[in-house]
């Protein structure tokens, strides 16, 4: 008999064998997500001579199942920024609730200076955190989260304007990449949309020679594009402007003048025999 | 018996709701040299007093950048006020690291007050026995905030604290109306002005006891906005300074077409 | 004072023979000598005001603010020692944080209050603390609306969220005050600081009811907050002060759910109409004091 307290309570092993321990043990390595499970597509903007046009569609696809054809992929910060999000729903709304409480911080000292004097004109949102800084600072975030071994799926376009009240686009990515220019497009988008922004906008130079409708029309053939050749997307998108004014979002827009004419020359997919 | 049962340490409220710990705290910033701290539209400074321990020693210093865009005068303990310098300074490279930008001065003097208030607050620990001038510059603008060691801490047009501050404050509220227009240059001499109406009889400013400290808002090349990063002025550096401020109306009526005046 | 002298006022914690615990009423002494802030809950929201005294000639004018926003829907004002004011904000920030986080939706007014006042209540627990030297007035709107959780992406159940009866009223004006004991109740009018007796009886000729035709409107009582800040500073006249003020209304209102600061406009004329009404008593007392002289 083994007496000592250790076993005490316990089966006696010359009779149950050893203690098995092993499920205590997790088997191997840490694991963290290793894919994004509900995700969103593309993400296009561009920048124009007053502000910066962003959209994206409002699907949220399972895989290949267009699961969420509801689902608003722009998210307004503090009335004077938007971020497009591409990748993870899930890691998305993290995030959306965590720009939340950054600018429920950003709202505590809310004091309406009647003599501001670094910034251009007493724009909207002055002296709170711009599109810039939430550039740098989503950019650490994501960074940080990477190396933690536990990244947020997503790539992030962030649109607003800068401290010298210019426009700004840039764009976050899972592993903490960040970069900005003129135009920018999410996932599918960058193979598909980017050219054709960077017909209109080649230079930072040429962006700022656009106007708004210009803008806008870019975004909406893009987003017509997209809709054409990529099977993750849909046709229901949002769509913002930011301007120094503040942020006009629409939700529900519908795509336009489609023209599927050229479906019919594709061959070879599928069940097709011809 | 005892003299007063309610003064031993910072947890105790006396029957009138004060706490004596805190207020003898406050009491060691006035054993410190006097430092001014004024606002405009455009810059914020700090002028001060160092004191040396004795003839052959060197001079205590009063004022320590921060961050690129805020500096701080302090009076009290010097070892006290290294820690919430440390502290600011690291406040001030968190904030850019993560933000790009320069830390708003009123969160970064929040974060000290809050700082202090815990001391003022739990048994064991003691209130801070320095009190500071906080002068930056945010996207708001220059600001000048004072720290005292209660956890308080208010934004002011101009103040002085410290060694016969009360004197330098009289300045200050007798010409409170100019400062907010003033310029750079103005602003140190009323800031200097104030600092020798505390002065002690036949003390004198020097290039060895005067410190200048300035940030402001300044101007860039093509015509935008930029910070004056926080610049503190010492030696042959603040000798102009002083000049322009020597007692300037003795020097007018005692025969003086020798000694350069002031004209305001 | 039966306290001084017992040995048992010299620390925190310690109850007197008769159940006392000294530091904590040394500690409303502290609230007492503050500045006058008031609340009050009208129909169709909450108005909060505090009367700063101004120290010091040298103070920036309007920058100080004492008011506090705690969460979009909710403000703090407090009377009493400034620091701990503050600890007690940033506390409430960080509960209306992991509210948040924990339930995806904002704080109700009171449960907010509820953990403030626990956790002041704590402040009286221990020699080795002492107790806040703040009395702070909580007002808040709890959202009326059918509202989704936070980062909510899509449009959810048309039904809305479920769990509430129909026809029942949810959400709208809430008011507590809470007393360095940890003691708190919710109020239709709250006051404290130097000025709360004045104040207080200003506040029960008002009418506060949750409904009826002549209860106070939310400008309405903007301007009463204004003019009894005037009132309870009347004993004080010698200090001059910045009056402060913040207000929150429903989403239909005109700080649409959120707490904010009460525009100059409005708060001016609201002082302007103050200072009218103590004028206007002046005279009337001037003229009974003459009345009472001819005779």
């Amino acid at each position: 008999m083994d007496h000592r307290p250790q076993a005490w309570g316990r089966p006696r092993d010359d009779v149950y064998g050893a203690y098995d321990g092993s499920y205590l043990q997790s088997g191997g390595p840490k694991t963290a997500t290793q894919s994004p499970v509900v995700t969103g597509t593309s993400v296009v903007a561009i920048k124009y001579k007053d502000g910066v046009v962003i959209a994206a569609d409002n699907l949220a696809s399972y895989g290949s199942l267009a699961r969420f054809t509801d689902v608003k992929r722009l998210r307004v910060f503090l009335g004077t920024s938007v971020v497009g999000f591409g990748g993870d729903v899930s890691d998305m709304q993290w995030l959306d609730r965590h720009l939340n409480e950054l600018a429920i911080d950003e709202s505590y000292d809310d004091e309406p200076s009647p003599s501001s004097l670094l910034s251009a004109s007493p724009n909207k949102g002055h002296g709170k955190l711009n599109a810039a800084n939430l550039h740098v600072y989503l950019q650490k975030l994501m960074y940080r989260r990477r190396n933690d071994f536990d990244p947020l799926w997503n790539q992030l376009l962030i649109a607003g304007l800068d401290a010298a009240g210019k426009p700004h686009l840039s764009s976050v990515d899972l592993r903490g990449t960040a970069f900005t220019s003129p135009s920018l497009a999410t996932g599918f988008g960058a193979a598909l949309a980017q050219p054709i922004m960077r017909r209109h906008a080649p230079t930072e130079e040429a962006a700022a020679a656009l106007t708004r409708e210009e803008a806008v029309g870019v975004v909406q053939e893009c987003m017509k594009v997209l809709y054409y050749r990529d099977a993750r997307s849909l046709d229901r998108y949002s769509i913002a402007v930011v301007t120094k004014e503040g942020v006009e979002l629409k939700e529900d827009e519908q795509l336009e003048r489609q023209s599927w004419a050229f479906a019919e020359r594709i061959k070879g997919y599928g069940t097709q025999t011809v | 018996m005892f003299r007063n049962n309610y003064d031993n340490d910072s947890v105790t409220f006396s029957p009138q709701g004060r706490i004596f710990q805190v207020e003898y705290a406050a009491e060691a910033v006035k054993q410190g040299s006097v430092v001014v701290g004024i606002a405009s539209k455009t810059h914020a400074v700090l002028v001060a007093i160092k004191r040396n321990a004795e003839e052959l020693s060197s001079y205590q210093k009063k004022l320590f950048p921060i961050d690129e865009h805020t500096g701080i005068a302090i009076a009290g303990l010097t070892s006290d006020a290294r820690v919430l310098s440390n502290f600011m300074k690291q406040q001030c490279l968190g904030h850019r690291l993560s933000y790009g930008r320069n830390m708003p001065v009123r969160s970064l003097v929040d974060q000290i007050g809050s700082k202090a208030q815990i001391n003022t607050q739990h048994y064991g620990k003691r209130p801070y026995g320095v009190g500071l001038l906080v002068a930056g510059v945010d996207e708001q603008g220059p600001h000048l905030f004072e720290f005292q060691p209660s956890g308080m801490t208010e934004e002011m047009q101009a103040f002085a604290i410290g060694a016969r501050s009360q004197m330098a404050r009289t300045y200050l509220e007798k010409n409170l109306s100019e400062f907010a227009s003033c310029g750079r240059e103005e602003l140190v001499r009323h800031g200097l002005k104030a600092l020798k109406e505390s002065l002690v009889q036949d003390r004198e400013l020097t290039v060895e006891n005067t410190s200048v400290g300035i940030v402001g808002v300044g101007k860039a090349k093509d015509g935008s906005t930029k910070v004056e990063p926080f610049k503190v002025y010492d030696g042959q550096d603040v000798n102009a300074w002083i000049d322009s401020v020597a007692d300037d109306k003795e020097a007018a009526t005692a025969e003086g077409e020798t000694m350069e005046v002031d004209d305001e | 004072m039966t306290s001084i002298g017992t040995g048992y006022d010299l620390a925190n914690s310690i109850f007197s023979p008769d159940g006392r615990n000294f530091q904590v009423e040394y500690a409303v002494k502290a609230v007492e000598n503050g500045g006058t802030s008031i609340g009050i809950r009208c129909k169709d929201g909450v108005v909060l005001a505090v009367e700063k005294v101004i120290t010091s000639k040298l103070l920036k004018q309007g920058a100080n603010k004492r008011i506090a926003t705690v969460d979009r829907h909710l403000g703090v004002v407090y009377s009493g020692m400034i620091p701990d004011g503050r600890h007690f904000i940033d506390r409430a920030r960080d509960e209306a944080r992991s509210w948040r986080d924990t339930f995806k939706n904002p704080i109700p007014t009171a449960d907010l209050a509820s953990r403030m006042g626990g956790y002041m209540q704590a402040y009286t627990l221990y020699q080795s603390v002492r107790p806040f030297g703040i009395t702070a007035i909580v007002g808040g709107w709890d959202s009326e609306l059918e509202s989704g959780v936070d980062g909510e992406v899509g449009r959810g159940p048309s039904v809305g969220a479920g769990g509430k009866t129909p026809g029942k009223k949810y959400g709208g004006p809430f008011l507590y005050m809470i007393e360095p004991s940890g003691l708190y109740w919710g109020y239709y009018g709250a006051a404290t600081g130097k000025g709360r007796q004045a104040a207080k009886a200003e506040l029960e000729k008002l009418d506060l009811s949750a409904d009826g035709e002549s209860s106070l409107t939310l400008e309405e009582a903007v301007k009463e907050a204004a003019r009894i800040i005037y009132v309870a500073h009347d004993d004080n006249k010698d200090k001059d002060f910045e009056l402060e003020m913040s207000w929150i209304s429903g989403a239909d209102g005109p700080t649409k759910g959120f707490h904010q600061e009460v525009p100059k406009a409005l708060r001016e004329e609201a002082e302007r109409l103050a200072k009218k009404s103590l004028e206007d008593e002046d005279e009337e007392e001037e003229k009974k004091e003459d009345d009472k002289m001819e005779e």
